[in-house]
């Protein structure tokens, strides 16, 4: 356990729900990651993933991102420290109204 | 994209920074062959965003996400990005510039060596963002403009937002940054299309590129402000008579088309129709070595929490993300048929697109616009706008052809 310490926190999904797809082309084998839609809801997954793949998996199932643990070794990190530590590098509300059409100020 | 200027005005534009064509970099090294084949990658770094544009295909608004990529994951990505051999990375939003830390991630990317290119409404361009993005290393800003001041302004739910935009390419232009223009045509900025570059040009800019509206982003009202087939037949006509009306004036603009390779199919027609059928063979020849929609092969976006998608404006589906994989392993992992599938997309094509003689030119046009209007992704683009007669029939031309010694 001590190996698969790093979590992968950081949301998939931010307009709304992000679900991980699960699928299998042969229902002998096992099922394999095959990235994620966002949909709001389970149904709405449903359809999205199926009008995807309905011409080539034999089975699909749907995980909530939000529901699921990524675990990986630290090597595999994308960021070896706390990668939210600069996680302010965007303006602020403020700032960015003051910014917008400066262009022409002399 | 598709160069108009190019295929019918001969215009060779020197390294614009999104590749054009592949067949220009055949005869170079190896690694050069590599990175043909490699995708330009979108990087949507926020999806904060000055503006609240109609038709905004990454969702934007004031705020940013949760977990967008810090610095220091960005520059993990650009290093990931490097290593897989990506040419090109367009800096994305939102609105890019409301990173602060955009130069920096611009100067790294130049660093590492994948060509830093930006996409930007242009209200945030400064004098001195301009000089510091030129600094960094940046080789293109896209600014985009999508009608004449009232109705962009109305567009991008701002007033003065044309104004600013042509304030901040101002800029740009003055710090010696190449700058071109970003002009999505919809049914309500149809109309502007020549206005806006005639303007322009005077502001000194001489790149111009037409997106066609793909069905990703805000709901589907996206496809109600959609021009009609034939509506969008007239503006790309329009476009080719402007570049060539341009150029025999001897300014020599270069015009691109991107977002619905069903203009290769008509850029054949057009030129065979007002031009010569030799220029028509130029045309078909070039357009079949760029091979056609470059969706989930020539081009991938990487939006701000770290998601690759097939491309920009396909936000609804991705493949994985870069906190869990390296950007070229999720790439490259076709043991997922959707991607495998798509890669191979001539076999599955139906209806109109399946006997279509310009298919090798086009390949189906937009499989994102079919999903969402058919709910088939390999249903034909509703886009599409050349007339059954056009697309039957036997292949335009022999193949074979030799580019360099046309028939004529
Ligand atoms: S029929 Fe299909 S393949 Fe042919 S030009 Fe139209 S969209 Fe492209």
């Amino acid at each position: 356990m001590e190996r698969l310490d790093d979590e992968v926190d950081a949301p998939r999904g931010a307009t709304s729900r992000e679900w991980e797809l699960f699928v299998s082309e042969d229902p002998a084998e096992p099922l394999t990651h095959a990235g994620s839609v966002s949909a709001p809801t389970a149904a709405v997954a449903r359809e999205q993933a199926s009008a995807l793949f309905a011409h080539s998996v034999e089975r699909l199932w749907l995980c909530p991102a939000d529901e699921t643990r990524r675990f990986q070794t630290a090597e595999q990190s994308l960021v070896a420290d706390d990668a939210h530590a600069d996680a302010d590098a965007t303006m602020d509300h403020e700032e960015m109204a003051a910014e917008t059409l400066q262009g022409d100020a002399e | 994209m598709i160069s108009v200027s190019k295929l019918l005005c001969d215009l060779d534009a020197e390294g614009d920074g999104l590749r054009y064509d592949a067949a220009d970099e055949s005869t170079k090294s190896q690694i050069r062959d590599e990175k043909q084949r490699r995708p330009v990658v979108v990087w949507n770094v926020t999806k904060q965003c000055n503006l609240y544009c109609d038709h905004c295909y990454a969702a934007a608004d004031t705020d940013i996400a949760d977990g967008e990529l810090s610095t220091a994951e960005g520059k993990a990505l650009l290093d990931d990005l490097a290593d897989y051999g990506a040419p090109v990375v367009l800096f994305s939003g939102g609105e890019p510039l409301v990173r602060q830390d955009l130069e920096e991630l611009v100067a790294y990317a130049n660093e590492v060596g994948v060509r830093p290119v930006l996409s930007t409404n242009g209200t945030l361009i400064t004098e001195e963002r301009a000089a510091s993005l030129k600094a960094a290393g940046l080789k293109y800003a896209g600014v985009s403009v999508d009608g004449l001041p009232e109705r962009n302004d109305d567009f991008r739910g701002l007033d003065g937002a044309f104004e600013g935009a042509v304030r901040g390419i101002e800029n740009c232009l003055d710090a010696g940054l190449k700058t071109g223009l970003r002009y999505t045509i919809t049914e309500r900025n149809a109309p502007d299309l020549e206005g806006v570059v005639d303007l322009l040009t005077d502001v000194g800019v001489d790149r111009f590129c037409f997106y066609h509206l793909d069905y990703g982003g805000r709901g589907t009202e996206i496809v109600d402000a959609d021009l009609t087939p034939e509506d969008r037949r007239a503006a790309v006509k329009r476009v080719c008579d402007m570049t060539r009306a341009y150029h025999d004036r001897g300014e020599e603009i270069e015009t691109l088309l991107v977002g619905n390779y069903a203009d290769a199919a008509y850029l054949v027609e057009y030129a065979r129709e007002h031009m010569s059928e030799a220029q028509a063979r130029r045309v078909y020849d070039y357009l079949r070595v760029n091979g056609g929609d470059p969706t989930g092969e020539r081009v991938a976006d990487v939006d701000y929490q770290g998601n690759v998608h097939l491309t920009q404006f396909w936000q609804g589906y991705s493949l994985g993300n870069v906190r869990d994989r390296p950007f070229g392993a999720i790439w490259e992992d076709e043991s997922n048929p959707l991607l495998r599938q798509l890669r191979n997309r001539e076999a599955h094509l139906k209806g109109k697109c399946a006997d279509c003689r310009y298919a090798g030119v086009c390949r189906g046009a937009s499989r994102l616009r079919a999903l969402t209007t058919e709910d088939d992704l390999f249903a034909p683009d509703p886009q599409c706008y050349l007339t059954d007669d056009e697309v039957h029939g036997p292949a335009p031309f022999d193949a074979g052809t030799d580019v360099a010694n046309p028939a004529d």
